[in-house]
Order: C-alpha cells, then structure tokens, then sequence
C-alpha cells in the first residue's frame, strides 16, 4: 500500500495566470463581439434562418454546460472522491449558464419564428416556468467557492431533482416543441444523455489545455484520465440505448403522429447526417472507449473527447434544423457565426473566470483522498 | 514432486504474518524474488494486493469480449436467418432486407450481454480452479484462521525455484512466522 501513496503536495492550489493568456483572451473578446454584431445582422436580415441557426447553437453549448452543472451536483450528492480534482473546472465551465442565460434572450425575441405553439396563449406560462426553474438551477452554480462540504450536499441533493426537470422541460419547450405535433417522453433523457457524456468529454479537452499549459502536473493523475474515460464510455451507451429506445419504440409501432420527426430526420440528405451521427456517436466510439490502454493515454483520450463534442453538436443540429429545413440539409453561414458567436463568448468569459479561484478545491476534506485515487 | 522423509507429496511452504502491512511487504519481496508460483491468503481482499504480487493484467476482459461477441453474431444468425431465408414472414410491413435491423437491435443486445455475462461467470471460475472440493492449504490446521484473522502466504513446490532452505529463509526474512511445510493430501 505504501507504495501507492503518492507524497501529497502542500494543498496551497495552484492559480492560473490570467496575464499569460491575455493575448488569447483579447483574440476571444474580439472574436465574440465581431461574431455577436454579425448575429444581429443575420436577426435582422433572415431572422427565420437565423433563430434556428442561434437556437442549435445555444442548445449546443447549453447541453455541454448543462452537462457539466450535472456532474457537480452528482459528485456532491454521492460524496465522490476522484472528482475533486477536477471538479474547480467543473463548476467554472458551470457557472457559464449564467452567461447563457444572457444569450437566451434572442430565443425569446425570436421565439415566434421558432415555436408555433407560440401563438397558442397557453405555451407561453410554460416556458416561464420553464425559464424560472432554470435560472434557479443557474443560481446554484454559484456554490462554485465551497464553505462547507455537507451544505453543498444538502443543496445538491435539492438541486438534482429540479436539474432532471428543468433539464426535461428544457429540452421540451425548447427543442422538442419545434414541431408542437410530436412528443416524445423519451427526449428529456435523450437529451441529457448526449449532455453528460459530452460535458465529460469537454471536462476531459479542458484539463488537458490546462495541463499542456503546465497546470495541474501532479494533481491530476492518468488515474483521473481513466475515470472520466469510463464515464464517456457509459454516456456513449446510455446515449446509444436511449437514442434507440425512443426510435425504435416510433419506429416499429408506425403512427403516422408519431414517426413524423424520424421520417424528416431520415429522408433526403438528413439520412446522411442521421447515420454519421449513430456511427460516430456510439459505433465509432463505443469499441475505442471499450480500450483501457486508449483511456490512459490523455493524448488519445483528448482525440475521442473532441470527436465526441463535435458529435454533439451534429446531435444538436439535427434536433433542430430538420424543423426548418424539412426537404434537406441546408447549412446556412448564420449556423457557423452563431457557434462562433457563442463559443468564443463563453470562452472569453471562462478566461476571466479560471484566474479568480485555484484551479482545484485546496480546502475540500477529500483532496488527499482524490490526489492518491486509484482505479 | 518434492515429497517429505515419510512420503507425503509437498504443496507448499506456508507461513503466517501479523498484519495486513507484513503481508503486503512480503508479497512484494517474493514477487521481487522471482517467484512465479505462489499465493497470499487473507479473511478480506487487500487494495493494492495485485500489484504487490505483480499480477499484472487479468485477461478476464479478453474472454468477456469472447461471449459478448458471440453473442452477437448468434442473435445476428437466429435472426436474419430466418427472417430472410427459412421463413419470411411480413410484420407490420417491415421490409426483408437489411434495413429491418432495429428490430433485432434489442435480441442482439441482450444475447451479448448474456454471453458477455456467461463468459465472464465461467472464465472467472476456470481462472481461479474453481469449483474444488478442497484445498492442500486446509491441511494446515493454523490455516482455518485465514477466514477470522489469519494472514498467509504459501509459495509452492511445483515454482522451479523453489529449494527448501532458500523459500524458509526468505519467508524468515520476511517476518513470517509458523513457517512449515504444507502437505498435498
């Protein structure tokens, strides 16, 4: 056993230096406020094109942040040892919701391009509430400076209830109410299964930036990079076995109701777009994942988690724009200035975020216990 | 076969330690002795144990791989064989080709988790000789502790390296105590 105790480092934490990154973080803010006044243009030139374009955007980065706000709450209300060491960049890239909150409002403005239910008065509470429950749930991202262990487990154990529903409801008002005539009880799991295991993914490409910045050296093991490998792993499959679930339940009992959103999403050149994403999302990398020697190895690890983010966003699109473009595959340059838009906002904004805590939790009663975890 | 003066076939030379600690420390210096044959026993599993005795990597995972995979392409036979060759039959108008594979999605999924699971149970069981009726290391009477709070490590005869003098020193060495010779019936 002795020889598996790695000698702890003094827990002083370690903190990233904003300066170093002031170029990049400059580049990010021009990027962001260029791409945001491009966005305008678009929602004043086509805003038909463009809401959908922003909408498959903000579901895109939302489901990732949204992800990563689960694995918070969960590693608290479990008790997790290994997480503590990465749980610092966890509740940063968790605390963007409030950001996006911000980015939801050209939703709003826009919301009667996107939902035709919209013009039904009774759609309208719905998405009130919808956004009430989710500005809670973006209130408690802020137990991001942890006071006290149990308090955080206590507000955990509140928040993982309302995080399945508003995530639920979310992925209703927002996504699947495209088309109001469709429903699906399965598309809030649905949903939240691509969010969790590409927010690992994402929590996987970040604390591999920070440590090619020389961050994180000797806290986060090929330990940790193993665990968050098993854990994408297991959200490829769960994806898998709740994507079929939900198609194959549509699919076999053929109601016309029913296989309207499958027939759009599986006709014309969608088809394409429909099998890329089966293939890459699981059959791609479900048997490398299966690979211990691919999950110890950041280097490899960080390719499937990028592949993995990338099939996120596919997932996204095809949730969202086959509802406007039914006859076809028609990428429009608002898609590409909306995720650009976005991402570099939320990434200038995480800049400024990392700089003001350490990077990982110095004072939480379980480091040492995550510094020396073991597979 | 090392056999003792009155005859008796030897398995193992055995001997006992204090704690869970002794135990670690010795495995790690018979594993660094080079000894092949050999085991530790102990009433609970012991973290780290497998690397102390240099175990390496259980390739239990291979032959879970094994059952998985066969079981998948068992489903794929029982059921495209039929489906499209022995007895085509139209259900709900699904058509007879390839592309009425979700349907068989569910059998294949669980066929290889069952033979997954299978294989595992099984291969599990022939790693570790298993099922026996009974162990050579029960003939030491010392050794019914091991389920209570007995620490016991027995190198085998049967290990090329093993010499009489040479495994009770370096048991000797290693703290153990109650050092003997266990007999293989």
């Amino acid at each position: 056993m002795s020889e598996r105790l790695r000698t702890a480092p003094t827990p002083e934490g370690e903190y990233f230096e904003s300066s170093r990154f002031a170029g990049l973080s400059f580049l990010l803010g021009l990027i962001a406020v260029i791409a945001l006044v491009l966005c305008a243009i678009g929602a004043i030139v086509n805003p038909h094109q463009f809401s959908y374009s922003w909408l498959f955007a903000f579901a895109f980065f939302f489901t990732l942040c949204a992800g990563c706000f689960f694995w918070t709450i969960v590693h608290h209300a479990t008790d997790a040892e290994w997480s503590v060491v990465v749980r610092r960049q966890l509740e940063n890239l968790a605390a963007l919701l409030t950001v996006l909150a911000l980015l939801f409002v050209p939703v709003l403005l826009l919301r009667h391009h996107l939902f035709a239910w919209m013009d039904i008065p009774r759609g309208v509470e719905h998405l009130l509430a919808a956004l009430a429950l989710r500005r809670l749930s973006a209130r408690q991202d802020k137990d991001g400076n942890p006071l006290f262990t149990i308090w955080m487990r206590r507000v955990s154990f509140i928040s993982l209830p309302m995080f399945a529903l508003c995530l639920t409801f979310g992925a209703f008002d927002w996504l699947m109410s495209l088309n109001y005539t469709w429903f699906s009880t399965m598309f809030g799991v649905y949903i939240f299964a691509g969010a969790a295991g590409s927010s690992m993914s994402l929590l996987v490409l970040v604390i591999t930036a920070l440590r090619q910045a020389g961050y994180l050296k000797d806290v986060v093991t090929v330990e940790h990079y193993h665990i968050m490998g098993k854990w994408m792993l297991a959200f490829s499959i769960f994806w898998a076995y709740i994507g079929f679930g939900q198609y194959m339940l549509i699919w076999y009992a053929n109601i016309p109701e029913e296989t309207q959103f499958f027939i759009t999403r599986n006709t014309e050149s969608w088809w394409a777009l429909s099998m890329l994403l089966v293939i890459g999302r699981f059959f791609i990398a479900f048997p490398i994942l299966l690979l211990r020697s691919i999950k110890t190895h950041p280097h490899q690890l960080c390719i499937i988690a990028g592949w993995i983010v990338c099939m996120q966003m596919l997932d996204m699109y095809i949730v969202v724009l086959p509802a406007l473009h039914g006859t076809g595959v028609h990428l429009s340059i608002w898609d590409l200035f909306s995720v650009i838009a976005i991402g570099a906002t939320l990434g200038f904004v995480y800049l400024r975020l990392v700089p003001r805590t350490s990077l990982f939790p110095v004072r939480d009663p379980r480091l040492i216990e995550s510094l020396k975890t073991v597979n | 076969m090392i056999k003792t003066p009155y005859g008796h076939k030897v398995y193992a030379m055995a001997a006992e330690y204090q704690s869970t600690a002794a135990l670690y420390e010795a495995a790690k210096r018979v594993r660094d002795a080079g000894f092949r044959r050999w085991d530790v026993y102990s009433p609970f599993p012991i973290h780290g144990m497998d690397e102390a005795m240099g175990l390496g990597k259980s390739w239990l995972s291979g032959w879970v791989l094994f059952g998985g995979i066969s079981g998948l392409l068992t489903a794929a036979l029982v059921e495209f064989g039929p489906s499209w060759g022995l007895y085509p039959l139209d259900v709900h108008g699904k058509p007879w080709n390839f592309w009425t594979v979700p349907a068989f999605f569910p059998i294949m999924f669980e066929l290889t988790v069952l033979f997954g699971a299978f294989a595992a149970f099984f291969a599990w069981q022939g790693m570790n000789h298993l099922p026996r009726w009974n162990h050579p290391m029960f003939n030491w009477d010392r050794f019914s502790r091991v389920t209570n709070d007995g620490f016991f490590l027995a190198i085998e005869a049967r290990d090329p390296r093993f010499t009489e003098n040479g495994v009770r020193e370096l048991l000797e060495d290693t703290g153990g105590q109650h050092i003997t010779i266990v007999h293989e019936e």
